[in-house]
């Protein structure tokens, strides 16, 4: 009799310890997804998925100094010989971001500019500081815009599922107008500095916190009509940034598109 | 013995449920079942005017624009039928949705044009000229610009999603595709980190009063324009570096969300103006579309033309 209310105590007690671990991990969830105040550094939101909230930044890459650091001599072994044929008649100035549309991610991530991630349930968001535009990610997985209303875009349409603590984002829909990388990448000798899209595209995005401060990102391009296989970016390490708030930085064509990303002080 | 053990089961297997409904209280997202994605019809081209497209994603049982608008407009709200959302997080109104067409149910009590000041009046003729517009009688308006919509309207555009996050409203535009993110001060009253560098949408802080969102907006650039010129009569209605905007956003039950604000530009006008009441109605739809602006090719090439000539100008040693 004695032993089983002793017992019952432990249990009751072990029961109690449960819930107050569970809700002091809550209560410190809310406090740290106040983000307007500190950052959002929980490794979880609120309502329990992985929290890639914050304005991050990574350093410029790409292939301007003679030093390849997104995998683009790769990239530029992978175009048919009729994408190389047609690049071949193009020049910087064909390049969109020249008339400040958007480029898209994987490219978007080379620029070395801050990136804002909001999310609430179900839906992340990445705003761009550089060219900006904002990006809606449905994080249930649920199918993309359906095909018979999907029209081709810069960004593309994207859906994502979460794979543990990664947020695995699927893009299609592009327009075909974006490039992969800048004029000013040319990664070889016989590099144009061209770098054609086809709305065949293809991206699939991996976005994973790898601690408070710290953002990995890898995408993975395929394109039939312009590369004979897929493409991998390398690993990009975005930090987090002390600020809440990107910055406004309106990409205007009557400035003078060349000079924006100077004008950034990229 | 074996009372004992159903005892000790009984109480592990008690906790386990509540903690398991408890992870499911309150950990579960709100999920949007009843909401569909977004679907744009397949004849609409990007880039093209938003207006074209959205009279084609009519909601169900409205025929036309004007009649989508008036409905809005003389919606009463009621929020008994149709509870106000909230946040899984906070508790406050969850703006969340996307939104359409834009309805005046309370015109501004008096015209703002009637506030600007005389003195301002070349200032205004210039179209603002030194702020980069050279000919406001023709097609070079902020629009043509591709600048955001004016501050008055929230820089709402046509259809805009609303987004509550965690010490965040986002305003996300379809109509160009610009955004402003308003970081909410939360209740530490700890200001959010940002640029304070003068620009088109300014910076926003946003502090909950009651339900109400309260949002003041300064650090303007001085570029937007208030309200279009109306040739020949009305003149630009031009902004300074003074402009600060209080906006007031509530969400008087789940069909709508309400705007407000008034205007303070102590350079351009005499007293505080108050704006149009705005509400918007709830889309049955999950996220906007990108439609990017691009700006005009001829206005491009008249800028250019006019930037070459001041250069020219400067070089000649003309001011």
């Amino acid at each position: 009799m004695n032993r089983r209310v002793t017992t019952i105590v432990v249990a009751a007690v072990i029961a109690a310890a449960a819930l107050f671990v569970f809700l002091r991990g809550t209560s410190n969830d809310n406090e740290a997804s106040d983000a307007s105040s500190a950052g959002s550094f929980a490794a979880q939101t609120s309502w329990g998925e992985p929290n890639l909230t914050g304005v991050w930044k990574a350093e410029p890459l790409g292939a301007r100094t003679g030093r390849d650091t997104f995998n683009l001599t790769e990239l530029e072994a992978l175009y048919t010989p009729d994408a190389r044929a047609r690049m071949k008649t193009l020049s910087a100035k064909d390049d969109p971001t020249m008339h400040c549309a958007p480029p898209a991610f994987p490219r978007a991530a080379m620029l070395g500019h801050p990136v804002q991630i909001v999310q609430r349930p179900g839906f992340a968001f990445v705003l761009t500081e550089a060219y900006p535009v904002f990006r809606i990610l449905p994080t249930t997985g649920r199918p993309h815009t359906s095909e018979q209303y999907l029209y081709p875009t810069h960004m593309g349409d994207s859906t994502a599922r979460w794979e543990g603590d990664t947020l695995v984002v699927d893009v299609i829909a592009f327009n075909g107008e974006g490039w992969l990388a800048s004029a000013d990448d040319k990664p070889t000798g016989a590099s144009t500095g061209v770098w054609l899209t086809s709305p065949s595209m293809h991206v699939v995005e991996r976005w994973r916190r790898v601690d408070a401060d710290t953002l990995e990102y890898r995408a993975t391009v395929e394109d039939p009509q312009m590369l004979t296989k897929s493409w991998e970016t390398p690993m990009v390490t975005f930090k987090r940034q002390p600020i809440d708030v990107i910055a406004e930085a309106l990409c205007r064509p009557e400035d003078g598109p060349e000079t924006y990303l100077t004008r950034l002080g990229s | 013995m074996s009372v004992r053990k159903l005892a000790v089961m009984t109480m592990l297997a008690g906790a386990g449920i509540a903690v398991l409904a408890l992870v499911a209280a309150l950990g579960a997202p709100r999920a949007s079942a009843q909401i569909r994605p977004y679907t744009p019809p397949k004849t609409a081209t990007p880039g093209a005017d938003w207006t074209e497209r959205i009279e084609e994603i009519l909601p169900p049982g409205v025929e036309s624009r004007a009649e989508a608008t008036k409905r809005v407009q003389t919606y009463t709200p009621d929020p008994a039928k149709y509870p106000i959302p909230r946040t899984p997080w906070d508790g406050k109104p969850d703006f969340s949705g996307v939104y359409w067409p834009d309805a005046t149910f309370a015109p501004p009590p008096v015209a703002l044009e009637s506030l600007y000041r005389p003195e301002a009046r070349e200032y205004r003729e210039g179209g603002g000229a030194a702020r980069g517009l050279i000919d406001w009688r023709g097609i070079d308006t902020p629009n043509y610009h591709c600048w955001p919509p004016s501050p008055v309207n929230g820089s709402m555009g046509g259809t805009v999603q609303l987004v509550s996050t965690p010490g965040y409203l986002l305003v996300l535009n379809e109509g160009a595709s610009n955004f402003r993110i308003i970081p909410i001060v939360g209740e530490n009253g700890a200001q959010p980190r940002a640029s304070r560098r003068p620009s088109f949408q300014g910076s926003s802080v946003g502090h909950w009063e009651g339900d109400t969102l309260v949002v003041e907006v300064s650090d303007f650039n001085g570029k937007p324009w208030l309200g279009n010129a109306q040739p020949p009569n009305r003149l630009p209605q031009t902004t300074s570096d003074a402009l600060r905007i209080t906006e007031r956003w509530s969400r008087p039950d789940a069909q709508v969300f309400e705007y407000r604000l008034v205007v303070e530009d102590p350079k351009m006008l005499t007293a505080p103006w108050t704006g149009a009441s705005d509400r918007r109605g709830i889309m049955p739809y999950d996220t906007v579309q990108e439609s990017l602006c691009f700006l005009d090719p001829e206005l491009d090439a008249r800028h250019r033309e006019f930037a070459e000539a001041q250069a020219k100008k400067n070089a000649g040693g003309v001011r």
